[in-house]
């Protein structure tokens, strides 16, 4: 590791303060299990790093109408909130999915999608819930949706004075979601593909299966978490068929923009990303009925 | 009170469990200094210009080393063919062109990354197929056409044998590199007597973690230039070894740097530095051809085998020497060719990894049987009966198999009846109708293997001890001396059961002083499955040498013992004729797989695996061999996807280079032990640790085949890889039907 300065600032304003100062040359610390490691790699060489640990409130859990995530909540916090196995069990289980416990009591939800890295295993199931980022910089508040939160491989919407500062996902009885990460060994392995579903249905709908609104979200086959936003038209305000089922994976495979790379090869991710998503809403078609 | 057939606990289970045990990079010595190794990073280049001015002026440097600086700059098992650092010629990524040493790691670290060196790149030879090539271009000069080492095997007449033959089966297979992922990344430190005082003598000292004491010993003093008895190399606990440390790694830069600093000097490798700086199992290419009659009886085997051994020797030909004596599996076949290479490359240093060659070998023989079973329409059993060794069958080598019973009739039937093979039909009914819906396919395959125990092929086995009995009326104190490195494996806990049981006394009363040159003589190396049979005789001599002196009342009676096993003679260069090996170990597996055949996943659910170990000295040592090893091999077999690029490691760490995790292990391991005693071996022990490693590649490979009806004559079985193959399939059976 090189040489940094380390500031463990106790207000966001002082935080985004030494961000705004150093630029590019700062880096947010969190459960640091990304950065750390980039950082012992030199792949990294930040000039400053800046503690958010000592920030209070960005690691509570809350629901009302929505519910908030502060940016600090760690994965096992995922795993294990009452809050969020009960209403967002896809979370708690995606969460579980990620690492190892030692890691996960490290690692935080900001921490993975600000990384953004197009594996990240909150992003998929999050941007299906139409989850929205709270971020604050030295400029004030804004707030993004997720699905506009990545802009490509290792960067976001975030401005370098930017801090993540929770993740807002909307409250609703009628959206129930799933996850699939497909891994090459059962734990501890980095997604080679991964799709989240959600499907919203009208009480009154539930016999026909139609399927009022729907989101299929890709991890780990393009440069960022990604919807295949034509497969969800298929879908969208339709009767769900297995014959549209069948449709809507095969072109949620045609949208994704998987590489060849060290984990798997393009076209095993692409359809991959068929069988993930049929899977998916067959299992979830089934449940209606 | 009998001490062996017990699963006696572990002499190191405690300071293991605890976390008292010192592994060499938890020894600290006061005034340390530490090591950074400047590494190539390239396979294959000439080095322009070295310039390490800047990093010896950096703050907290004692020096910086070069080729300059070791005074004899070589090293190597099988040739001494290494540079130690380089001096002009970079052939692999993991060579070593600088050491640095400084106050602190960090120091050492930084001061590293400040060494210039210009290189210039050459192309890199990386396919042994093309290597060996004429016109290729060279890798070392002492292989002319990168041919290290070329072994014939000739019995009988292969062209008649396949003249007789009612079905033929050919394939070309490709096996893995294999990385060892041992728990402890490379470690040590090392000392002279003028910074550390309780040597009188002039002497370096090395704590590292090896697998041989006295070869680490005579690989330092030749480098340096010095006599054995000044170089001293101690083991403290050792985290895994699977051969991975039969080359050197931190051993000789150690020795070197406090020889001239006279200060300890301590590293600790990285992952990666590990993954990139020690050898892999080799990478084979075998091509095969078999022959049998309608009954299922083999008449002929011609096996081409191409390994790669990266630039230098090291085990490479005696790897090759197993492979080649491994082709025909366990069986007595009339007539068989046989031609092995190994091949330079500029890939990664190949070498050692439990098997030595036997695995890749297996991996051929047993699915060209399995291929041939299917051919026959016979049970894959039933044609493995009618083939194995029994007692007088003559090997490829034409001479028979020492030490008495040969179980393999007996261990391929106790597998089956064990693992309920006959009734498999029934077990995949229940099971087929739970994994329907998750487009999952259940399969069945089975393999069986030999494997040589101890050195051999001329060289003449051996291993030396010695013990000490204290005490007046009773013997109240024995002292055994022996060079064994305590691995993991369990050895010192099986060796001081066996001296225990030679000396009637009970396990509490030994006190093993092990894995130091500085008390013990020449033990060998702990690899071969040999430590068991061959340290075992030499503790069984000396611990019955010293109770004769005891009854003579002899206070203390002091014995040593240096065990020398049966004679054994080298391959015959023209005919392969040979009387290889003193002694041999015997091992059949059958798995249950489920195959997703739309991810391409791959399960084990279930292994079961016989061994027989001639007599179990420690029947939960052993259980945890059969357990490792078929972790392992699942691992090497499924996960475990070394990759790299022209010369370059695509997968230097354990993110990317995936061993099984605990929910990839199978549910279930049975381990069936059978004993039926070798002659020679003590107490009739044979060697174990290798055997359950061996199988199982083909018989899951079998079992994929039984579930899918694809067979696959390469692995790793990434998921990829088998969809890949699935697909293949459906076109070819689409096209079949038109
Ligand atoms: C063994 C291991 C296994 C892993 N397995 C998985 C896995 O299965 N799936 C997966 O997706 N990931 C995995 N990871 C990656 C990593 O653990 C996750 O991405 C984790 O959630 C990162 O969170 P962190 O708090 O540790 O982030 P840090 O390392 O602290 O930060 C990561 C990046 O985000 C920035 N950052 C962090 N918080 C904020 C914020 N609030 N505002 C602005 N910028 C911020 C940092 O500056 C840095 O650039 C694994 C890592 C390890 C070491």
């Amino acid at each position: 590791m090189k040489p940094f300065t380390y500031f463990s600032p106790t207000t966001l304003s002082d935080a985004t303060r030494v961000l705004a100062d150093y630029g590019a040359d700062a880096r947010c610390l969190a459960g640091g299990t990304d950065l750390l490691i980039r950082m012992k790699r030199h792949q990294w060489l930040p000039r400053a790093v800046v503690n958010l640990k000592r920030i209070p409130w960005l690691r509570d859990v809350a629901i009302n109408a929505e519910l908030r995530i502060g940016a600090l909540v760690t994965l096992q916090d995922l795993v294990r909130a009452p809050i969020i196995r009960e209403h967002f069990p896809v979370l708690a289980y995606a969460a579980s999915k990620m690492a190892g416990v030692q890691v996960r009591n490290l690692a935080t939800v900001g921490g993975n999608l600000c990384n953004a890295s197009p594996a990240a295993d909150t992003a998929p199931p999050l941007i299906a819930l139409n989850a929205r980022a709270v971020v604050v910089g030295a400029r004030g508040e804004r707030v993004i949706p997720l699905d506009e939160f990545f802009t490509g491989v290792g960067k976001s919407a975030l401005a370098p004075d930017e801090i993540l500062c929770e993740i807002l996902v909307p409250r609703d009885d009628a959206v129930r979601a799933s996850f699939i990460k497909l891994e090459h060994r059962e734990a501890m392995d980095i997604s080679i593909a991964s799709v989240a579903v959600s499907l919203r249905n009208q009480k009154s709908e539930i016999k026909n299966q139609k399927c009022e609104d729907v989101r299929i979200v890709l991890g780990a086959v393009a440069p960022v978490p990604m919807r295949a936003r034509q497969a969800e038209e298929i879908l969208r305000g339709k009767e769900l068929t297995e014959e549209r089922i069948r449709q809507a994976a095969r072109v949620a495979a045609r949208e994704a923009q998987p590489i060849d790379d060290v984990r798997g090869s393009a076209w095993y991710r692409r359809e991959m990303v068929e069988v993930l998503t049929r899977r998916q809403l067959i299992a979830m078609g089934k449940n209606v009925a | 009170m009998p001490q062996l057939g017990q699963s006696l606990t572990r002499l190191d289970a405690r300071a293991k469990v605890t976390g008292d045990a010192q592994y060499p990079g938890d020894i600290n010595l006061p005034g340390q200094l530490w090591m950074k190794v400047l590494f190539a990073r390239r396979p294959h280049a000439r080095i322009k210009r070295l310039d390490t001015a800047q990093a010896e002026r950096a703050p907290g440097v004692a020096r910086v080393f070069t080729a300059r600086d070791v005074p004899v700059n070589e090293f190597g098992l099988g040739a001494k063919d290494a540079p130690v650092l380089v001096a002009d010629k970079v052939r692999w990524v993991g060579e070593k062109i600088a050491l640095v040493v400084a106050e602190t790691e960090a120091q050492a670290e930084y001061a590293r990354d400040l060494i210039a060196v210009e290189y210039d790149d050459l192309p890199a030879i990386i396919d042994p197929r093309d290597a060996m090539k004429p016109g290729s271009a060279q890798v070392h000069p002492a292989y002319p056409g990168n041919v290290i080492k070329h072994i014939p095997i000739r019995k009988g007449d292969v062209a008649q044998g396949f003249a007789q033959s009612d079905v033929i089966v050919e394939s070309e297979y490709h096996t893995p590199a294999q990385e060892h992922a041992y728990l402890q990344p490379e470690a040590g430190i090392a000392y002279t007597e003028s910074a550390f005082s309780i040597d009188d003598e002039n002497r370096v000292t090395v704590i590292v973690a090896g697998q041989w004491t006295h070869e680490d010993q005579e690989q330092i003093a030749h480098a340096l230039g010095l006599r054995l008895d000044q170089v001293r190399v101690i083991y403290p606990a050792i985290g895994g070894a699977f051969g991975g440390r039969e080359d050197m790694s931190v051993q000789i830069i150690l020795a070197l740097a406090a020889i001239k600093l006279n200060r300890p000097v301590k590293i600790i490798w990285s992952r990666e530095e590990s993954i990139i700086g020690h050898h892999k199992r080799h990478p084979m290419w075998l091509k095969s051809k078999w022959g049998a009659t309608r009954d299922g009886k083999i008449i002929a085997a011609q096996v081409e085998i191409i390994s790669d051994a990266g630039p230098y020797t090291t085990t490479s030909t005696k790897v090759l020497g197993n492979a080649a004596f491994g082709v025909v599996g366990p069986y007595e076949v009339p007539n068989v060719q046989v031609d092995a290479y190994t091949i330079a490359t500029n890939n990664i240093v190949s070498g050692a990894f439990r098997g030595f060659g036997g695995p890749q070998a297996h991996f051929q023989a047993e699915t060209q049987m399995n291929k041939l079973a299917e051919k026959l329409g016979m049970d894959p059993v039933e044609i493995r009966l009618k083939n194995v060794l029994r007692e007088g069958s003559l090997l490829s080598t034409q001479t028979p198999l020492p030490g008495g019973k040969v179980s393999l009739p007996q261990i391929v039937e106790k597998c089956a009846d064990e693992f309920g093979w006959s009734q498999k039909s029934k077990i995949e009914n229940i099971v087929l109708s739970v994994a329907k819906d998750r487009k999952s396919k259940i399969g069945y395959g089975f393999a069986c293997a030999l494997k040589n125990i101890g050195f051999s092929f001329g060289y003449q086995e051996n291993a030396w001890a010695k013990v000490e009995l204290h005490g007046a009326a009773e013997i109240d104190q024995v002292i055994v001396y022996h060079a064994a490195a305590e691995v993991g494996q369990g050895t010192h806990t099986a060796l001081a059961q066996m001296a225990a049981n030679a000396l009637g006394v009970p396990l509490e009363k030994i006190e093993l002083r092990a894995s130091d040159t500085a008390t013990s003589e020449n033990s060998g190396s702990v690899s071969a499955s040999r430590m068991t049979y061959i340290g075992g005789n030499a503790i069984k001599g000396a611990s019955e040498r010293a109770l004769k002196k005891w009854n003579d009342e002899e206070r203390p009676a002091i014995a040593e013992y240096k065990y020398l096993a049966p004679k054994t003679t080298n391959y015959d260069p023209e005919t392969g004729k040979a009387t290889p090996n003193i002694a041999y170990g015997y091992v059949a597996q059958a798995v249950e797989v489920e195959v997703d055949t739309e991810t391409g996943h791959v399960r084990v659910a279930r292994v079961t695996c016989a061994d027989d170990v001639g007599h179990a000295i420690n029947p939960r040592l052993i259980e945890g061999q059969i357990e490792g090893a078929v972790i392992q091999a699942q691992g090497w077999t499924i996960q475990e996807n070394f990759q790299s690029k022209n010369g370059n490691v695509l997968t230097p760490h354990l993110s990317t280079y995936l061993i099984p995790g605990i929910l990839d292990v199978p549910d279930r391991v049975d381990s069936v032990i059978l004993e039926f005693p070798d002659y020679n071996g003590p107490w009739g022990a044979r060697g174990m640790a290798e055997m359950p490693f061996i199988p199982l590649a083909p018989a899951i490979i079998a079992a994929v085949h039984d579930a899918t009806g694809v067979w696959f004559d390469e692995f790793p079985l990434t998921p990829w890889k088998v969809l890949e193959g699935l697909k293949k399939k459906l076109d070819a059976d689409r096209f079949a039907r038109g």
